[in-house]
């Protein structure tokens, strides 16, 4: 029985990743996240900046940026009027459990960097308290869910608001 | 006569050897210190020396030895030294197990700024771990440390030298940087106005690991930095060529923004 459970766990995603033209390997290197979950944000976030083009907002995913000290980042999504500037960036970060404030820091010195109007993570469940605590203090916008996939309406109405609103 | 790296000893280890470090506070006059090395050369191997003034007119030799004799003592060697009219005091230090730890110094000073050693590979691994924590973050983190510190070292310099001095000496002054182990520097004018071709020989941020890092970030902001201080104008800056990716040794362009 466990054995055929182990089977179904690898098996199933692996078909679905196989479907999708994905390498089954991929599976292997990035444990903390559930990949197909990965994937599929990656997916939404991309389907996301196609239908904000359409609308003429200059939308990237994924996007890559190159920051104040001549570094480039990436992020899963990005809005950017102008060439090399960012009016708003998105990240996410997926974990079977809370997400940490290292985390949080990570993302920040890319956001110092790139200094783009507001920045947006998107997390998978939740934050932890001190992560919450540090995202606060540095002005982060966080979106939590349990289901990684109803992150990307959620950033999406954030997005069409910030920008929506001409905010500056 | 080929360049090279100072050798310094905050430490020596040679098993089996019955070592000493001689310290003497001798007075700051012609003689004195050729009269302690005639001296102690009757007795020891030096494996290195050095000697520096104090501000109360005296001066310190400061030397790690190896014992011509299995039988000397650290109190014979004090005795033989201050037979010595240069001498004014002297203190001994035994190592032990064919270790020898200098135990009388407390750190480093040039100039009248206190410096601190570490292994060069000790702190590169500290800039590999913070690019592997942060990713993309912790490379630009780096740049902006090696800014803030290019611009401090600067200033710093610039109230030692005066200001006209580190701008028409900004060849003479990279060599400060070669003799503490930082690189090789060697800046040319271009591409553009007023702009910096800074190439950097055995680049010490680039001397080991490369595994999370795409580039030398501390040094080109560290040039950012320091230009910026000196010139007083912003640079953009990219790293052309770098050890990370192959390269013979680092080169760096800085522009004015």
């Amino acid at each position: 029985m466990r054995l055929w459970r182990i089977i179904a766990a690898v098996a199933v995603p692996a078909t679905i990743f196989i479907l999708r033209g994905v390498s089954p390997a991929l599976l292997f290197v990035l444990p903390a996240a559930p990949l197909p979950l990965v994937v599929e944000a990656k997916g939404d976030f991309e389907t996301m900046a196609s239908e904000m083009n359409r609308r003429g907002m200059k939308a990237h995913a994924p996007a890559a940026i190159v920051g104040k000290s001549g570094v480039k980042h990436e992020f899963a999504f990005a809005v950017m009027p102008d060439p090399g500037r960012a009016k708003i960036v998105v990240d996410t970060e997926l974990s079977v459990k809370e997400v940490d404030e290292m985390k949080v820091l990570k993302f920040y010195v890319k956001v110092f960097d790139v200094d783009p109007e507001k920045a947006v993570l998107c997390v998978s469940p939740k934050l932890g308290a001190r992560a919450a605590t540090l995202a606060k203090e540095y002005g982060i916008t966080v979106l939590e869910d349990d289901v990684p996939k109803r992150l990307i309406p959620l950033a999406e109405k954030v997005v069409n608001e910030f920008v929506g609103s001409g905010a500056n | 006569m080929k360049e090279g790296k100072k050798k310094i000893f905050p430490v020596h280890y040679a098993p089996g050897k019955k070592l000493f470090h001689v310290v003497v506070t001798l007075s700051d006059a012609p003689g004195s210190y050729s009269s302690i090395l005639d001296l102690v050369r009757t007795k020891v191997n030096l494996i290195g020396t050095s000697t520096y003034t104090r501000s109360d007119g005296t001066a310190v030799f400061s030397g790690f030895s190896e014992a011509l004799s299995e039988d000397l003592t650290g109190e014979e060697l004090e005795k033989l030294i201050m037979s010595s009219k240069a001498a004014i005091a002297a203190r001994v230090y035994e190592g032990k197990d064919g270790l020898l730890v200098d135990t009388f110094h407390t750190g480093f000073v040039v100039g009248d700024e206190e410096y601190i050693l570490m292994r060069r590979d000790g702190l590169v691994h500290v800039f590999e771990r913070v690019s592997k924590m942060l990713g993309s973050g912790g490379d630009a983190l780096l740049f902006e440390e090696g800014v803030a510190m290019g611009l401090r070292n600067a200033e710093m310099m610039t109230k030692t030298v005066g200001a006209e001095r580190v701008r028409s000496q900004t060849g003479v002054l990279n060599r400060f940087l070669a003799a503490q182990g930082w690189g090789i520097l060697e800046a040319k004018e271009g591409p553009g106005k007023g702009g910096f071709i800074v190439r950097v020989d055995d680049c010490f941020e680039c001397s080991s690991g490369g595994s999370s890092r795409k580039g030398c970030n501390f040094m080109r902001g560290y040039l950012v930095g320091g230009a910026k201080a000196t010139f007083g104008i912003d640079y953009d800056s990219k790293e052309t060529k770098c050890v990370l990716k192959g390269g013979d040794a680092c080169e760096f362009q800085l522009r004015p923004s």
